[in-house]
C-alpha cells in the first residue's frame, strides 16, 4: 500500500493516489473526497520496531504523545515533535520516522505503524584541537561518552594544555526521565584567565551542582558552587590596590536564576522578550567570600516596519558584602567594552587605581538599538541574511555605593557621572550562538579613569548589551 | 631581577626621598606568621631602624601572596614595592642611606652564609619535624582560611618545604640535630663576636640586623620545646649583643605601646 516518509513537516499533499490507495480498504461510509480537506480517519495507532541500546522507557515518553494522535495529519505532526524530542536527548545522530499502514497478524484494519528509525552516536567522541591566540599556543583534548547509562547522561571531559595555562573541566549531565527540562549538572574544573584590565591573574578551582527545571512559563536553575580562587598580579607594575588583593580565598555560594525567554531566537531575535534574574548568597555554607549578590537582565524586541527591529535591553546588578571583610575584586562587577557600553575599552569604566580597573559593586547599563538590513540588500535570501545594520544608543554607569545610607542615596549616585555612548555599525550573525560587530562608536559623558576607544570598535560575543 | 632591571630601579629610587608612609608587610602577628619569617620581618625592622628610616608596620593575612617574590617581608615605599633584605639593603643604598660601605665582601659573604644556615635550620625544625608541623606550624600558617583551603594550602607549603630540604640534604635532619647544628652556630658567632658591641666595627651594619633578627626570634619564641632558646642564652655575648639592639632600637616602643602598639614585636627579653 501507500507509505509516507514524514521526515519534516512538509506541506501536505492535497490530492494524490497516495491518500487514495486507503479510502478502498476502508468501509467508513464517508466517500467525499473534497481536495482541500483531510480523507483519512484512522483511530489506532501502533509502534513498531523500537530497538535501541538504551532503557526503553526513556523513550517511550518521548513518543507517548503519537499514541493520541487521532488521524493522520495528527500523526504527522505529532511524529515530528517526537523525532524533535528525540534529537533533543543529545543520543541520537540521525532520526527518521516511517509511517505505513499496519501490516502482519496483529494488523489493526485502520492501524498505522510509525517507525523511528535512528542512528546513535557512538559510545564514546574525541577532539583533538589547537588553538593559538593572545600570544598563547595550546592543546585542547575533548572526550564525550553522550549516552553513558542508558538514559541519555551525558559525561563531557575537556582538557587544555597551554604554554602559559592549564585548564580542565569534567561534566555529568543527567535529564529526568520524560522531562527533559527537568535535569541536573556536576560539574568539576580548573580555569584560569587572564585580565589585563586590571593587571590581575585568577585561578579557579572548583566543583558545582546544578538543577534546572521548568516552573510554568519560566526556567529555574539552582545552584551550589564551591570554588578555590587564586589571584595574583599579572605583571610587576601592577597597582597596589591589585596586588593587595593577591592570594588564596574560597567561595562557597548558593545561586539561583530565573529565565523567561519568549524571543524567537538567541542572537537578533526578531520579537519576543527575555528576563533573567540571578541571585547568589556566598557566605553561609562554608568559605571565605561573604557576600549577595543580585543581577538581572532584561531583553525586548520589536518588529517595525521594512523588515527593521527595534531592540531595547536593560542590564543591573548589585552586590552587597555580608560581615566586615570588604568584597574580592573577583566577585565585582566590570562595564565597557564591545559587548557592553560601545565605546570605551574593554572593562574599563568605573572605579581604578593607577591604570587598572577594580571593578564596582552596583552598576546598570541600557541600550536601543535599530537593526536593518543592509542597506540595497546584496546577497538577499542567501549570505546578506546574516548581516544586518545596526544604529544603537548605550549608557550606563558603575560604581561603589555606600550601604550606610539609604536606596535614595544609591540612586543618586548611580544616576550621576552617566557614561553613554551612540554609533552605527554591523553585525555578522554566526549560526545561533555568537555575534560579531564592527561599529563606529563616539564615547560621551567620560569621567577621567576611564579608558575609551572611539571611532571603530570591533566586538564578538555571546552576550551583548 | 636582571641587571638592566637592578639598575633601573635603582635609578628610580634615588630620585625621591624616603617618605613618611613607608609600609612594610608581613603575615599576622598574632596567630599566623612563622618563626622564619619573624626573623626575616624583625632584621629589616632593626635595619631599617638602624638607617633612621621610619617604617609602618602592617600585618596582612595574604602578605606572602602579595609579595612579589613571595617571601615575606616587604616594604612598600612610595610606587616601589621590594622585598627580602637583600634586595631592600640596595635599595636604601640607592637611596643614600648605607651602613656597610667599610666591610670587605669576603666578611659580609661570611655573615650572609651563616644566616641563611641559621634559617633553612628554623625552616628544617619548623616543618620537616613532624610534631612540630602537626602541632604548630601547619595550624599557624593557614589560620586565616577557611576549611577545605586551610589544609591544602598547609601541605603544600609543607611539601615545597620538605622538597627544598631534601634538596640541600636537610630533610632527614631529626630535633635534635637541629638543635646541635644551631648551637655550633651560635658558637661560632659567639666567638666572632667577642667582646665588641657589634660584628663589625662600632657602628652596626644589615648583617647585625640580621644576626639580631634571627637570635631574638629564637629567643622569643617557643616550639614544642624551649630547647632552642636555652641554647642561645648559654652564649652570654649573643643574649647581651640582642639586649643592646633592642634596648637602642626598639626601645620607643615601650612608650607607645600603651597608645596601641603599630610595631610588631613580641614578648621582650626584658
Amino acid at each position: 500500500m501507500g507509505t509516507v516518509h514524514a521526515r519534516s513537516l512538509d506541506p501536505l499533499p492535497m490530492q494524490g493516489p497516495e491518500l487514495g490507495v486507503q479510502a478502498d480498504d476502508m468501509d467508513l461510509g464517508e466517500p467525499e473526497h473534497e481536495p482541500q480537506q483531510e480523507v483519512l480517519e484512522n483511530k489506532d495507532v501502533r509502534c513498531f520496531s523500537l530497538s535501541f541500546q538504551n532503557s526503553e522507557d526513556i523513550l517511550t515518553y518521548e513518543i507517548a504523545d503519537v499514541f493520541q494522535a487521532k488521524n493522520l495529519i495528527d500523526v504527522m505532526k505529532k511524529s515530528h515533535d517526537a523525532r524533535q524530542r528525540l534529537l533533543r536527548l543529545g543520543i541520537f545522530r540521525q532520526v527518521e520516522v516511517v509511517i505505513d499502514t499496519s501490516e502482519g497478524e496483529d494488523a489493526l484494519p485502520n492501524g498505522l505503524d510509525v517507525t523511528f528509525e535512528v542512528k546513535e552516536l557512538r559510545r564514546l567522541t574525541g577532539s583533538y584541537n589547537t588553538m593559538v591566540g593572545n600570544n598563547e599556543g595550546s592543546m585542547v583534548l575533548g572526550l564525550k561518552l553522550p549516552n553513558i547509562f542508558g538514559r541519555a547522561e551525558k559525561l563531557t571531559f575537556q582538557f587544555s594544555y597551554g604554554t602559559k595555562e592549564t585548564s580542565y573541566g569534567l561534566s555529568f549531565f543527567k535529564p529526568q526521565a520524560g522531562h527533559f527540562e527537568r535535569n541536573f549538572s556536576v560539574n568539576i574544573y580548573k580555569v584560569t584567565g587572564q585580565f589585563p584590565w586590571s593587571s590581575l591573574r585568577e585561578t579557579d578551582r572548583g566543583i558545582s551542582t546544578e538543577f534546572s527545571f521548568p516552573i510554568w512559563k519560566t526556567n529555574h536553575t539552582v545552584k551550589w558552587e564551591g570554588v578555590w580562587r587564586e589571584l595574583s598580579c599579572l605583571a610587576r607594575t601592577a597597582s597596589f590596590a591589585v596586588r593587595e588583593e593577591s592570594g588564596h580565598s574560597l567561595k562557597s555560594s548558593l545561586s539561583h536564576a530565573m529565565v523567561i525567554d519568549t524571543r524567537n531566537s538567541a542572537i537578533l531575535p526578531k520579537k519576543g522578550a527575555l528576563l533573567k534574574v540571578n541571585q547568589e548568597l556566598a557566605g553561609y555554607t562554608g568559605g571565605d567570600a561573604s557576600f549577595l549578590k543580585e543581577d538581572f537582565e532584561i531583553q525586548v524586541n520589536r518588529r517595525l516596519f521594512w523588515d527593521s527591529v527595534l531592540s531595547a535591553s536593560l542590564w543591573g546588578g548589585m552586590l552587597l558584602p555580608i560581615g566586615d571583610k570588604p568584597t574580592s575584586i573577583a566577585d565585582r562587577f566590570y562595564l565597557g567594552g564591545p559587548t557592553s557600553v560601545r565605546g570605551f575599552s574593554m572593562y574599563s569604566i568605573g572605579p581604578q587605581s593607577e591604570g587598572d580597573y577594580l571593578g564596582g559593586e552596583a552598576y546598570w547599563a541600557g541600550g536601543i538599538h535599530l537593526y536593518t538590513p543592509l542597506p540595497f540588500r546584496p546577497g538577499r535570501g542567501g549570505f546578506g541574511d546574516l548581516f544586518r545594520t545596526h544604529f544603537f544608543l548605550n549608557a550606563g554607569n558603575l560604581c561603589n555605593l555606600n550601604y550606610g545610607e539609604g536606596p535614595r542615596a544609591h540612586l543618586s549616585r548611580l544616576a550621576e557621572c552617566i557614561r553613554w555612548s551612540y554609533g552605527a555599525g554591523i553585525v555578522l550573525r554566526l549560526g545561533n550562538i555568537a555575534r560579531l560587530e564592527l561599529n563606529y562608536c563616539i564615547p560621551m559623558g567620560v569621567q577621567s579613569g576611564d579608558r575609551i576607544c572611539d571611532g571603530v570598535q570591533f566586538g564578538a560575543g555571546i552576550r551583548f548589551l | 631581577m636582571s641587571l638592566a632591571a637592578e639598575a633601573f630601579v635603582s635609578q628610580i629610587a634615588a630620585a625621591e626621598p624616603w617618605p613618611q608612609n613607608a609600609t612594610l608587610y608581613q603575615p599576622l602577628r598574632e596567630d599566623q606568621i612563622l618563626l622564619s619569617d619573624c626573623a626575616s620581618s624583625l632584621a629589616v625592622q632593626a635595619y631599617l631602624r638602624m638607617c633612621g628610616l621610619p617604617v609602618r608596620v602592617c600585618c596582612r593575612a595574604n602578605a606572602e601572596y602579595m609579595s612579589p617574590s613571595g617571601k615575606v617581608p616587604f616594604i612598600h615605599v612610595g610606587n616601589q614595592v621590594v622585598s627580602e633584605l637583600g634586595p631592600i639593603v640596595q635599595f636604601t643604598k640607592a637611596k643614600g642611606h648605607s651602613l656597610s660601605d667599610g666591610l670587605d665582601d669576603v666578611q659580609r659573604a661570611e655573615m650572609k652564609a651563616y644566616m641563611e644556615l641559621v634559617n633553612n635550620m628554623l625552616l628544617t625544625a619548623e616543618w620537616c619535624d613532624d610534631t612540630t608541623a602537626s602541632e604548630i606550624t601547619r595550624q599557624r600558617y593557614s589560620s586565616p582560611y577557611s576549611w577545605p583551603l586551610n589544609h591544602i594550602l598547609a601541605y603544600q607549603k609543607q611539601w615545597e618545604v620538605r622538597r627544598k630540604m631534601n634538596a640541600i640534604g636537610w630533610a632527614g635532619k631529626g630535633l635534635e640535630q637541629v638543635y646541635e647544628d644551631v648551637s655550633q652556630c651560635c658558637q661560632a658567632l659567639s666567638q666572632r663576636l667577642g667582646t665588641q658591641p657589634f660584628f663589625f666595627n662600632k657602628q652596626p651594619t644589615e648583617l647585625d640586623a640580621l644576626v639580631f633578627g634571627h637570635l631574638f626570634t629564637i629567643l622569643t619564641t617557643r616550639l614544642t620545646t624551649d630547647e632552642l632558646s636555652e641554647r642561645i642564652k648559654s652564649c652570654s655575648n649573643l643574649l647581651s649583643f640582642c639586649r643592646r639592639i633592642e634596648q637602642t632600637y626598639f626601645e620607643e616602643d615601650k612608650d607607645s605601646q600603651s597608645a596601641g602598639s603599630q610595631y610588631s614585636r613580641g614578648p621582650s627579653l626584658f
